[in-house]
């Protein structure tokens, strides 16, 4: 019997975090304080509650949002309200304290964030902070996807597709159609980062893949024999001189992810496909200028997908470069008429759910999400993301279980947010949106179009 | 034209502070006090941060052993002045920017605008203490300048008193097609804020505001409170898509008939009122279940065309044929094939709702990343219908992220008529942005809330006035710039033909510059 048609759904559910987030926000009490408690009457959120001698006890920090009402009310102006340091040094230029706090919710509760008040950020940026998507309005329906009164699909096929179909004389189909993997959101998990690799964090990554139906690549090297049960959900990422070795995994995954070198792809891709002819092979390389010419080699000589890296500390120098990065490539395979035939993942820079639409929007079909899973365990992004030994926060405490909530919550948070963006213009797949720039809205266009080119 | 201005009344400006005893201060005096001589040179040199030579010395000890002098009611103005730190002898002196002013605000509202708001609400005047006219987000408005600005300095009072009154108004109807004339003394009314996003109190403040400046204030999606059919006059319907509220009666009553075809906060989705907000109040009028989130639908399902569009306005017409119709979009790609749909649709205002705009409570996703800004917008849209000859047949709005009276004008000179204020009329009444409108009992400042015990901050008496003040501040400010560039009135400020900047430079008139 043909199983019943089942609706894709993220189980989120409550998962706190192993270690806070340092509060935002500093309330100091100065010794003037007299205790008529008016602040307590003016807190909605119990900063300020009474001890049990009767007296206001320190503020609770992390419940304060901001809101001042005990600093109007105070009659004595004894309290302060102040940003927290320790907050402000979160994270790097690029993943802002705003950003990993965003993340942090994501990943606590699985809910889009909402909140009231207009955008409170700069006008524009660069990289993804310089797009707009645009909306329907009037001559167009938009879909209602998030409160699932219609239906947007967020699948996306991994693998390579035909051009055209051939058939014979009889009417039979003669074309040999390429296997492709149908993975039910665009988002896969990119290799934890070599300094934070360890089997817990490797096996929460594996179960949230599992459970979400997606894929995480971890390195080859680095499989454990607890692994073995997700394999269907894994990408191992090999080294071209090390297929012969690694022989077991090619055979048992579904896609094999080789870094790009400078050997004969052509003679990899064999090696691989005689151990395992129905696995895709993906080739993953670091952006570069040569990356389109790099991917359109690929697409000739019969690779599945291509996983186009762009390194975060690239982005974080340069914001522009993952936008960069991501268009020339697209466009360089349309120009040559071989992006169809293709998949193209993009990786790099992804640290907010609207990252992910805007990847797809400037030209991949998916992303691999990195150091964000990170932060939802707690990754501070202290040092470029790059440090080994003192990491405060050691992800590798973190509970598997717990561990692999977190990550499902924020994806579950990233794919409703997608749904709200696809709702908002009017798409029913998210496959429909791949490089469909004419429905983004680029600050360099919009700034030239209206207050004329640069001099 | 200054005979119809002659005839409007302009409120009277009353002082109206802060109902708190304690006050967010942009400065702080840090007096060093091993070092102090108590010898009250300060206090003496000092033209208004401690006011008289009676030092309060009720200063108190932080933990790291500096005193802190007491001021609470008493501005220092900064680091400009600096007077007491350099004739102190013994240099136990600093002034700096306090931490809560630091934490205040974000880019597009900082801490200086949200003062700045607050001080215009309170006293109707305005002061260099504070930056008033920009933001910091480092685009749109904020990089836009008046000529006049380029070398001059900040705006303040003193420089605005013998300025006399300009030409600001403006009429809402240039259809010339039988119905209502309607002119506004002020190129701005109030924008659409429901019943449930924010209280009784504040939609009641609003409306009185509005009456006293004959202008405008909206009643946003959540249907028309009973309270409010004493402002009838000034109060705009909004049949927005979920209907909460609505009713031929509603729509009967208004002058002015909004619909709210998108949300420049939202824009692609509906508007959103989570459950914590749907008290038994808010339900009834909105004829729903308590405590349950409302989502509205999005987007109209009777509207997926210009022809159905103008059957949609036919419709509002046909139930009020003495109302105009105002249509609001946000900013898509094509948002000059929207303005010109409904230009043939028959509306008689469009505003054009940016992507910046406010909320109640909205995905942050849409906030940020969905439609483009206003800025770009209203050229676009101008330019679009100057070109279609139509530009002079309809009055266009601009909203979503319009936060003083130079952005005002700046949006004037950009191609629009008027602007659509809301966030700023919430900030009049004491809002300082913290975000938290959306859950839980809403706003702790009983502003975006209708809990009962919260919404009580807010006296109505109170609130009209503060933003009775705003706008005379406003009109001044306007009228400052209009004599700057040496025009009579504000209608001259908008362009006649297409607006082009060539090198951030604005062709036409040479009034505003981008910088780069």
């Amino acid at each position: 019997m043909k199983v019943a048609y089942e609706r894709y759904h993220i189980a989120v559910k409550e998962a706190p975090p192993r270690v806070k987030l340092p509060p935002k926000f500093m309330v100091t009490r100065y010794n003037n304080c007299t205790n008529v408690q008016e602040c307590m009457q003016a807190c909605v959120y119990g900063v300020h509650e009474a001890g049990k001698d009767g007296k206001i006890a320190e503020p609770i920090h992390d419940l304060c949002r901001g809101c001042y009402m005990c600093v109007l009310k105070c009659p004595k102006s004894a309290i302060s309200i102040g940003m927290n340091p320790e907050f402000e040094k979160l994270g790097n230029s690029y993943f802002s304290p705003d950003m990993i706090k965003t993340i942090y919710f994501e990943a606590e509760t699985g809910r889009v964030p909402v909140s009231g008040a207009g955008y409170t950020g700069p006008f524009a940026g660069e990289g993804f902070d310089g797009i707009w998507f645009d909306f329907s309005e009037i001559v167009r329906p938009t879909r209602d996807g998030i409160h699932g009164r219609e239906y947007i699909s967020t699948s996306v096929d991994l693998g390579r597709r035909l051009q055209s179909l051939k058939f014979d004389q009889k009417h039979e189909l003669v074309s040999n159609v390429p296997r492709t993997v149908e993975i039910p959101i665009p988002m896969i998990f990119d290799a934890p980062l070599s300094c934070r690799t360890g089997p817990n964090l490797q096996l929460a990554l594996a179960k949230a893949a599992s459970e979400l139906k997606t894929f995480a690549i971890l390195d080859a090297r680095e499989y454990s024999s607890e692994l073995t049960r997700y394999t269907a959900s894994l990408i191992p990422r090999i080294k071209p001189d090390e297929i012969d070795s690694f022989e077991n995994l090619v055979r048992m995954s579904q896609i094999v992810e080789v870094e790009l070198s400078d050997g004969d792809v052509e003679d990899q891709l064999r090696n691989i496909k005689a151990i395992n002819p129905s696995t895709l092979v993906c080739f993953y390389f670091p952006y570069d200028d040569e990356a389109p010419e790099r991917a359109d080699t690929i697409v000739k000589t019969g690779g599945d997908i291509v996983h186009l890296h762009v390194e975060d500390d690239a982005v974080e120098r340069d914001p522009d470069v993952i936008k960069n990065a991501i268009r020339s490539v697209h466009s360089y395979l349309v120009e040559k008429r071989t992006r169809d035939s293709i998949t193209l993942i993009s990786s790099g820079g992804i640290g907010e759910a609207a990252h992910v639409p805007k990847s797809i929007i400037l030209g991949a079909n998916a992303v691999a999400v990195g150091i964000a899973y990170q932060i939802a365990l707690g990754c501070r992004v202290c040092h470029g993301g790059k440090h080994s030994e003192d990491c405060p926060i050691n992800v590798e405490d973190e509970d598997v279980e717990l561990a692999a909530q977190r990550i499902t919550n924020m994806i579950g948070a990233w794919r409703d947010q997608l749904l709200e963006v696809l709702g908002g213009m009017g798409l029913r797949e998210v496959r429909r949106q791949t490089g469909e720039v004419g429905r983004a809205m680029f600050h360099e266009d919009l700034e030239a179009k209206v207050f004329g080119e640069k001099e | 034209m200054m005979q119809a201005e002659l005839l409007f009344r302009t409120p009277e400006t009353r002082p109206m502070p802060s109902p708190y005893p304690g006050s967010i201060e942009k400065y702080e005096v840090i007096i060093d006090r091993p070092k102090c001589s108590m010898c009250g040179i300060c206090a003496e040199v000092c033209p208004s941060c401690i006011g008289s030579s009676t030092i309060d010395y009720e200063a108190y000890q932080k933990p790291d052993g500096y005193l802190r002098l007491a001021v609470p009611k008493i501005s220092c103005t900064g680091l400009s002045c600096k007077r007491c730190v350099d004739k102190c002898p013994t240099n136990a002196i600093s002034v700096k920017l306090s931490p809560q002013y630091v934490a205040l605000g974000d880019l597009r509202w900082t801490g200086d605008l949200i003062l700045s708001t607050w001080e215009q609400a309170e006293t109707g005047r305005i002061s260099r203490r504070y930056e008033s006219r920009v933001g910091n987000s480092g685009g749109g408005f904020d990089k836009l300048r008046f000529d006049f600005e380029l070398d001059g300095e900040g705006i303040c009072q003193d420089g605005l008193l013998d300025v006399e009154d300009r030409d600001t108004s403006l009429a809402l109807n240039k259809r010339r097609d039988g119905r209502p004339e309607i002119r506004i003394p002020i190129p701005v009314y109030g924008a659409d804020m429901s019943f449930g996003s924010v209280s009784l109190n504040v939609m009641l403040a609003r409306a009185k505001a509005a009456e006293a400046w004959d202008t405008f204030t909206s009643t946003g999606e959540g249907g028309y409170p009973d309270e409010l059919i004493q402002y009838m006059d000034h109060v705009i319907t909004q049949v927005a898509t979920g209907h909460f509220g609505v009713t031929a009666e509603t729509i009967k009553r208004a002058r002015i008939i909004v619909l709210k075809y998108a949300q420049g906060a939202k824009p692609g989705l509906g508007g959103h009122l989570l459950a914590d907000k749907v008290t038994p109040d808010v339900a009834k009028i909105r004829e729903v279940v308590p405590n349950i989130s409302l989502f509205s639908p999005f987007p109209f399902h009777n509207v997926y065309s210009v022809e159905d569009h103008y059957r949609h306005v036919q419709l509002m017409e046909d139930i009020n044929p003495k109302a105009l119709i105002s249509v609001k979009v946000s900013t898509p790609t094509d948002v000059d094939m929207v303005a010109i749909g409904s230009y043939y649709a028959g509306a008689h205002i469009l505003q054009i709702d940016g992507g910046f705009g406010g909320t109640g409570a909205a995905p942050d996703i849409a906030k940020k990343n969905i439609a483009m800004p206003v800025e770009y917008a209203i050229p676009i849209v101008h330019n679009y219908l100057v070109k279609e000859g139509v530009r002079d047949e309809i009055t266009i709005m601009a909203s979503g992220g319009i936060r003083t009276a130079f952005d005002v004008a700046k949006a004037i000179a950009l191609g629009a008529d008027g602007a659509v204020i809301g966030t700023t009329e919430l900030v009049a009444l004491g809002c300082k942005r913290c975000e938290n409108c959306e859950r839980g009992k809403g706003c702790p400042a009983g502003i975006a809330t209708t809990d009962p015990a919260l919404m009580y901050f807010i006296d109505m008496g109170w609130g009209s006035q503060r933003i009775i003040n705003l706008y005379s501040s406003w009109k001044k400010q306007w009228s400052y710039i209009l004599h700057k560039l040496g025009l009579k009135s504000i209608r001259e400020l908008r362009p006649r033909c297409e607006v082009e900047f060539r090198g951030g430079r604005f062709n036409h008139m040479a009034h505003l510059d981008h910088l780069r």
